[in-house]
């Protein structure tokens, strides 16, 4: 048994949510606060360019921190050991979608009939969280007390490597 | 101009500052001597980790806040010349080097939690992964820093 406490629960709940809330935040461009830097102006939520850029970094960072703020309180509250088990059904539901959409992808391409079907999210997505609930269900709970610590770092590696991803283009043009 | 140049510098020497408490305390941490010895390296390898989580974190807050601010200044001045010029490359890594900034930012919590005396031997592994994980954004940071200075920097 890892010996834990709240201040630990606080740290490690914040740092795996802002990560996942600052990926998600940026892809779909969710910013509290605009800045355009030319004018010095600053806007509530995601506006337009006016008079040069508009930056949105420091907003997508607000959203993540209020995010990640209540969801770190709420992880202080709920009883440690489901905590541990949804921060492993929440890692695995990202990674089985990754699997599960590349894969329904790859059978879209190389299919010789049209699958349309194949191309949703929302598909992979219900069958990532279908797998992960079985996996999270059967790993034991000495498992998720192990595993716990370690996504204080796992989680923020693996939201760079999506943010990453979706910076591809920028190297490909 | 002057003023972004000299608080470019000064985000750049802090940076070095902190490339080197991290990786001194990620070596040592990961590599610890055995036996002393007087070499360099082995000196090197030797300092006591714990002493170095403040000045780690102290550094890095610091860091990033000055880089934030010049981040306002390469947004309309540096970044549009490289876009003109078609340097989506250069773009691109100072992209990368914005989120990498952030998850380090973010990763501070879980450092100082791992890090809190009386050290847990619980957390032993899970203090030498954040550590070095922290390490690699810092020097990833560094270096993207300086290349896309070299592209297209202030006062070029």
């Amino acid at each position: 048994m890892i010996a834990t406490n709240k201040v630990m629960i606080l740290a490690v709940t914040f740092t795996v949510s802002y990560a996942v809330l600052y990926a998600i935040s940026t892809e779909l461009n969710l910013p509290l606060v605009t800045y355009h830097p030319v004018i010095g102006e600053i806007d509530f939520l995601w506006k337009p360019e006016r008079r040069g850029p508009a930056m949105y970094w420091y907003g997508w960072m607000l959203t993540s921190l209020i995010g990640a703020t209540i969801l770190a309180f709420v992880a202080t509250m709920i009883p440690e050991h489901w905590l541990q088990r949804i921060v492993t059904f929440a890692a695995a539901a990202a990674v089985a979608y990754l699997i599960v959409y590349s894969l329904a992808l790859l059978v879209y391409e190389k299919a010789t009939v049209e699958l349309e079907w194949l191309k949703s999210r929302w598909l992979s997505a219900g069958a990532a969280v279908v797998l992960a609930a079985v996996l999270s269900f059967f790993t034991p709970i000495a498992w998720n007390e192990r595993l716990w610590p370690g996504w204080a770092w796992a989680v923020p590696a693996g939201a760079l490597a999506v943010l990453g991803y979706y910076l591809v283009p920028y190297f490909t043009r | 101009m002057a003023f972004w140049t000299s608080l470019l510098i000064v985000h750049g020497l802090l940076a070095v500052a902190l490339l080197g408490a991290v990786t001194h305390q990620a070596v040592a941490l990961w590599w610890p001597v055995r036996v002393a010895s007087g070499s360099f390296v082995t000196r090197f390898r030797a300092v006591p980790s714990i002493s170095y989580v403040w000045a780690i974190i102290i550094l890095y807050v610091v860091t990033f806040i000055m880089g934030a601010w010049i981040y306002t200044q390469y947004r309309y001045t540096s970044r549009l010349a490289l876009e003109q010029l078609r340097f989506f490359k250069t773009v691109g890594a100072f992209e990368i080097k914005e989120h990498v900034a952030t998850i380090g930012l973010v990763l501070l919590p879980a450092y100082w939690a791992f890090w809190r005396r009386p050290l847990s031997p619980d957390y032993a592994a899970a203090r030498k992964q954040v550590t070095l994980f922290l390490a690699i954004l810092v020097w990833a940071n560094f270096l993207i820093g300086h290349i896309v200075n070299n592209a297209r920097g202030f006062g070029s």
